[in-house]
């Protein structure tokens, strides 16, 4: 049996459209519909979709940083909304730590290294100034940061060392879960692999859980156990990794590994061709019927506009399409 | 072969700063045919931006120079024109498509505008043959409803659309030479998608040349013919796209490739480079990798290697490959 950290049920997000001088609400945007997923000791989820998914906004409703329209967060099993105010902040939050995308904005400039990974010790433990003192070194160390920097301000460093910095403060207070949003975009191409292999590390080293953000699907394969692409607020394909990525199921799903498949100039030749969709996301606002991919989708058929499909299990693996079937992109 | 349309020789670009005289591009050279891509690539900081402003001259005066080389576009120098010369030259022979559209429109003007602006400013045309300009070159990057579309304001339009936009102003002059610097980077994956496919066709029609900046591989293999690969000024490696992939030279191309994840295959553990790339006011004195490489010799921190042509349109500089 798996040992599940931390499990979202059916959780939903749906902001109000006001309009007009009294601000009536008019509509609403739908960002997260009905997502849900586990997530295991240890283990590493990424969430992955396009801008206006709901992705983001289903990693804020964990952090605590949303409040949910309807759905359930357990952690260990438990309940958060059975938590008290206090009970969150000493059970929950603590337990739970992000690290942003942008480590250019994610630190407070006017504020020393030491002092920034010393924070959350400060804000949510009594250890003493020495105690503390001893484990912002024993973080620098960890994330590869030498202890003669502990002094200098966040702009001495380049952006792979202030990610590094960013990964030591989200450590400090020794979680069980790191929300990862789009850790490694934001840096250089060779940079990127060190911040990789170090997340990696400290994963198998703390057994630590990641919920990772991420539009990348090379990055995704390479950090993550399990996989949740995300459309319009929805999850339309779930599982287990290398199984998703070896056999997708979702045409969506297809057409976004064969936009970030490495095609070389000559390959067409070799009837290896790209699958290029459509037109865009349509407006939340205003949701297509059925499924709501089928307008873009290459293989939809009448049935797909107008009965929305469940998330069906399939395998290993979870799908929400009419037409589920194997092929190789 | 197609005719060789630009030919940047031995390019050297200097920024005056209070830290000292930067080389942002220290001896670049390439060339590019008509109707093909030649990708730049390389991390933040290489010069491939400066590369690009460079060819415009359009680099912040008087702290950017462009000290030494030769810019032949089309049989001109283009360092030999007269500021008067280079601006007729901007727009109708030479375009430029930038990272962000959000930032490169203007948000009080309707795109028509927009468009109708550069077409005015290089072809003497009446207001409905203006019209007409602005037309195709909306037709020419697959906005659809284009008689509409022009009366909309770049807020209307969603990420990729602007980015159309953007692109059908740098068309509008039929220019020789666009130079796109980053154009997919904000865009999501299945837009950039649609967006390089657009641009070839766009390509195929007009026989354009482009000089492609980026820092993404995976856009490198599928947008362009031929990559420079650019590293703390230099351009390191330059070979055709297949080649380039499939038998890098370059300790730093092959590092390079070797760091990014594959969709295709489950990777264990990365290849990464260890340290960072060199400060610019502070460059090592022989190969300017060698801090990183991990094949480095002796020769390798005191001399600096030259440009060997190893046949078939790829050259290195690298010791090893001499």
């Amino acid at each position: 049996m798996a040992d599940v950290l931390l499990e979202g049920r059916d959780l939903t997000k749906h902001y109000p459209i006001s309009h007009g001088l009294l601000q009536r609400t008019v509509g609403w945007v739908r960002a997260v519909d009905g997502v849900s997923f586990t997530i295991e000791r240890g283990k590493t989820l990424s969430l992955v979709g396009e801008s206006g998914a709901g992705k983001t906004t289903t990693a804020k409703a964990v952090l605590l940083l949303e409040r949910l329209t309807s759905g359930s967060i357990l952690f260990e099993g438990k309940d958060l909304q059975r938590f008290s105010k206090s009970q969150l902040k000493t059970e929950y939050r603590p337990r739970v730590q992000a690290v942003q995308q942008n480590p250019w904005s994610s630190m407070n400039p006017r504020m020393r290294v030491r002092d920034i990974i010393a924070e959350p010790l400060v804000v949510n433990t009594r250890q003493s100034k020495k105690e503390v003192r001893s484990r912002v070194l024993e973080l620098l160390a960890q994330v590869g940061i030498g202890a003669d920097c502990a002094g200098h301000y966040p702009h001495e460093f380049s952006g792979g060392q202030r990610q590094r910095i960013a990964v030591a403060r989200a450590l400090a207070l020794n979680p069980s879960l790191v929300v990862l949003d789009e850790p490694v975009s934001a840096l250089d191409v060779s940079i990127r692999a060190q911040i990789m292999n170090l997340l990696k590390d400290l994963q198998a080293q703390y057994n630590l859980s990641y919920l990772v953000i991420a539009h990348n699907l090379a990055t995704v394969r390479y950090m993550s156990h399990s996989v949740a692409i995300m459309y319009m607020g929805q999850i339309v394909e779930y599982g287990d990794a290398e199984e998703l990525f070896e056999r997708p199921l979702h045409p969506y799903t297809r057409a976004l590994m064969s936009a970030s498949l490495l095609t070389l100039p000559g390959d067409e030749d070799q009837g290896i061709k790209q699958i290029i969709l459509s037109g865009e996301m349509p407006s939340p606002l205003n949701p297509p019927t059925g499924c709501r991919f089928h307008t873009r989708c290459i293989e939809a058929r009448d049935v797909c506009s107008k009965v929305e499909p469940e998330l069906i299990v399939k395998g290993k693996q979870r799908v929400r399409c009419h037409h589920v079937v194997y092929r190789r992109p | 072969m197609s005719k060789i349309i630009l030919q940047v020789e031995g390019l050297h670009t200097v920024f005056f700063t209070r830290q000292g005289v930067v080389k942002a591009v220290d001896g670049v050279s390439f060339y590019v045919r008509e109707g093909e891509t030649f990708g730049i690539v390389g991390e933040s900081g290489c010069g491939k931006t400066v590369t690009g402003l460079s060819i415009l001259r359009l680099l912040p005066e008087p702290a950017g120079r462009i000290v030494g080389g030769k810019i032949i576009l089309d049989g001109k120098n283009l360092l030999e024109l007269s500021k008067k010369e280079m601006r007729e030259y901007r727009g109708s022979m030479i375009s430029m498509i930038l990272q962000d559209p959000m930032t490169s429109l203007n948000p009080v003007y309707t795109i028509g505008d927009q468009i109708a602006e550069s077409v005015r400013l290089h072809q003497n045309l009446k207001d409905d043959a203006v019209e007409k300009e602005v037309i195709s070159a909306l037709r020419l990057l697959k906005i659809p409803a284009p008689e509409m579309r022009l009366h909309d304001y770049p807020f209307q339009m969603s990420g990729g659309m602007r980015q159309r936009v953007v692109g059908a102003i740098a068309m509008s002059c039929h220019p020789r030479l666009l130079i796109a610097d980053e154009p997919t980077t904000a865009l999501d994956a299945t837009i950039q998608a649609q967006y390089i496919a657009l641009f070839k066709d766009v390509q195929r029609q007009t026989n354009v040349a482009i000089v492609f900046i980026t820092h993404d591989f995976g856009v490198v293999a599928q947008m362009c013919h031929r990559v420079g690969v650019m590293y703390a000024g230099k351009i390191v490696e330059t070979a055709t796209t297949r080649e380039l992939f499939k038998a890098p030279r370059h300790p730093y191309t092959s590092a390079l490739i070797n760091s990014v994840p594959r969709l295709d295959r489950k990777d264990n553990r990365l290849y990464s480079i260890e340290g960072q790339p060199p400060s610019m006011t502070d460059l090592p004195r022989g190969c300017r990798f060698f801090p990183r490489c991990s094949v480095a010799r002796d020769v390798c921190r005191e001399q600096e290697p030259g440009e060997v042509d190893i046949g078939g349109e790829h050259s290195v500089s690298c010791w090893r490959v001499s």
